[in-house]
């Protein structure tokens, strides 16, 4: 009892005691692998851009942040983990440590992606974003004002003057069943913080040549912009096939 | 001696299931591969949601926890005990208030607030500050502000929710009352651990504030996962153009727009932007989306079922809908 109440200074006089020497606490180990699993995840993100595919150019700082934070976590943890007295780790323990790797697992072993047609659906007409008040008012028109048109008011009248303009837009090709051969639905996703709020811009392409784009190909498209209240319509002049963009998601 | 033969077989269990949990790990790894998620558009769908969702939440919860920590290893035992010295009426506002100079979202304030409680701050001030943080931080006002600029309601958006968050916190403060933080927090096995190691030769300062920060990440970094899977699978399946529907109906918006909020699990740093684009709905429900929601959503649930006890969890809920509602009712009167 003496020994234990006296144990801080004993320990501060005598760094080593000969009869119990250090060993690896498993529990901290375990934590510090996990840790680092996720610190991992986030260079991974950070340093392959594929950062792009989960957040926004407003929310992106998060990934070096969390990298750094997670390392220097995990790396205290690992330096600290040599005790005299280990903590028992129980099984349920191991388990739930191997239920919170296995998200990093799923990302890593996912191929780059991002929400498509499936999600288009679900989304469409509903969540909006920071709506930009006669953002088309100048300047080269954007799917985020067509967006905004389909969402505010003034949106809708700012985008109406500009009827018969030559835009330019790269979007993937979202058709459903009622959707006409010559036609699709050239969509967009925007996003705020995460792709959790992803909401979409979408305008109607028409003119275009059939069976040449299947679902979720991503197009670039060019011609005349019409404006018909909430449903916007663009006059293909010209429909090609390009590569998914950089950065596939817009901000607002 | 005893103790080492008590131990061994968890020790030996642990090493196999040890084992078990990292060839699992590495089979959902191949079989995701092999798979081919692209070819089965909701299971992308979801992937891709979970991912984004925990993504942008986890660094918010390792700086909560490194919050955490720093408050365990620096603070002196009895500091916080200060604030009970004000006088009751202005306790819970002072804790709601302390929140401004937390910029946190509500990922990171809960690991703040369990430590709070925990190293002996009134629990019902912890809770009013884990409540009033999120909403009331710089950041999040801050965000409020650029969402709604240019709109005649920005005021009343800006003012009404630093207003009606302080509110609702202390409201919900006044409901938790005396309760002590045995009633409130739920035991976990890492303070004993913790409380084990301190019984023994005191470790160096940086190694408690490794192990406090580290602990905490781990423990509310599975409850996130929890959260965000039910945040994702609702995400990828629910329609949310139904909620539409409802937008203009009196008394219903607001509920519905608080329900929306909770099933959204945004981040309180940037729901404004959400809100702001719901114009079907009128200032009263969009500000009911932006205090409820950094206060009680899916993700928060389960963050909050692993840090309190389960009653106390449902009177948090309970009481943080019921003040909302009846706060942004009363700004409809008011407002129109």
């Amino acid at each position: 009892m003496r020994d234990a109440v006296v144990a801080g200074r004993v320990a501060r006089t005598r760094p080593r005691e000969p009869g119990r020497p250090q060993a690896w606490s498993s529990s901290r180990v375990g934590g510090a692998m996990v840790i680092a699993a996720w610190a991992g995840l986030f260079w991974f993100l950070f340093l392959t851009g594929r950062d792009d595919l989960y957040l926004s150019t407003r929310t992106i700082w998060v990934v070096p942040i969390g990298a750094v934070l997670l390392m220097a976590a995990a790396l205290g943890r690992l330096a600290s983990a040599r005790v005299r007295t280990p903590e028992p780790m129980h099984a349920r323990e191991v388990w739930i440590m191997g239920l919170m790797v296995v998200p990093v697992v799923l990302v890593l072993a996912l191929p780059p992606a991002t929400l498509g047609t499936f999600s288009a659906g679900k989304r469409a007409g509903a969540v909006g974003f920071a709506v930009s008040v006669g953002g088309a008012g100048s300047g080269p028109l954007t799917l985020i004002d067509v967006a905004s048109a389909q969402f505010s008011k003034s949106g809708e009248q700012a985008l109406a003057k500009r009827a018969g303009e030559q835009v330019e837009f790269v979007g993937f090709v979202t058709r459903y069943p009622d959707t006409p051969a010559d036609e699709f639905l050239l969509t967009r996703f925007i996003v705020t913080c995460c792709v959790a709020d992803a909401t979409i811009a979408q305008v109607r392409v028409v003119n275009v040549p059939p069976g040449r784009f299947e679902t979720n190909d991503w197009v670039e498209v060019r011609g005349p912009i019409y404006p018909l209240g909430r449903e916007v319509i663009v006059n293909a002049s010209s429909v090609e096939a390009v590569s998914r963009p950089d950065r596939p998601y817009l901000t607002p | 001696m005893a103790d080492v033969a008590a131990t061994r077989p968890v020790r030996n269990a642990t090493s196999r299931t040890a084992l078990v949990v990292v060839g699992l790990v590495v089979l959902a790894a191949v079989g995701l591969r092999l798979a081919d998620p692209s070819r089965v558009a909701w299971m992308q769908a979801f992937l891709i949601l979970l991912g984004s969702l925990l993504i942008v939440a986890l660094p918010f919860v390792a700086l909560g926890a490194l919050a955490s920590a720093l408050i365990e290893v620096l603070v002196p035992i009895g500091t916080l005990e200060k604030l009970a010295r004000l006088p009751r009426p202005l306790q819970l506002p002072a804790a709601g208030l302390a929140g401004v100079a937390f910029p946190i979202c509500e990922c990171g304030s809960v690991p703040v607030a369990r430590r709070l409680a925990a190293r002996g701050l009134m629990p019902s001030a912890a809770i009013t500050f884990m409540l009033a943080a999120p909403v009331l931080n710089p950041v999040v006002i801050a965000s409020t502000y650029v969402a709604f600029r240019g709109r005649t309601a920005l005021w009343t958006m800006v003012g009404g929710r630093f207003l009606l968050g302080l509110l609702v916190a202390v409201a919900v403060g006044w409901v938790v009352g005396n309760r002590t933080k045995d009633e409130l927090l739920r035991p976990r096995q890492d303070d004993r651990h913790a409380h084990h190691v301190e019984f023994g030769p005191p470790e160096a300062r940086w190694r408690r504030f490794f192990l406090h920060m580290g602990n905490d990440f781990l423990f509310m970094g599975r409850y996130l996962l929890l959260g965000a899977t039910l945040a994702a699978l609702v995400q990828t399946f629910l329609p949310t153009s139904i909620v539409l529907r409802v937008a203009g109906a009196p008394v219903l918006d607001i509920v519905v727009m608080m329900g929306l909020a909770t099933v959204l699990s945004l981040c309180s740093e940037s729901d404004a932007f959400i809100a702001a684009s719901f114009v079907q709905f009128g200032p009263a429900a969009q500000l009911a989306f932006l205090v409820s929601g950094p206060m009680v959503d899916l993700k928060l649930g389960a963050l909050y079922a692993g840090t309190f006890h389960k009653r106390f969890v449902w009177m948090v809920v309970v009481a943080v809908f019921a003040a909302t509602l009846v706060g942004a009712m009363w700004l409809k009167v008011l407002a129109g």
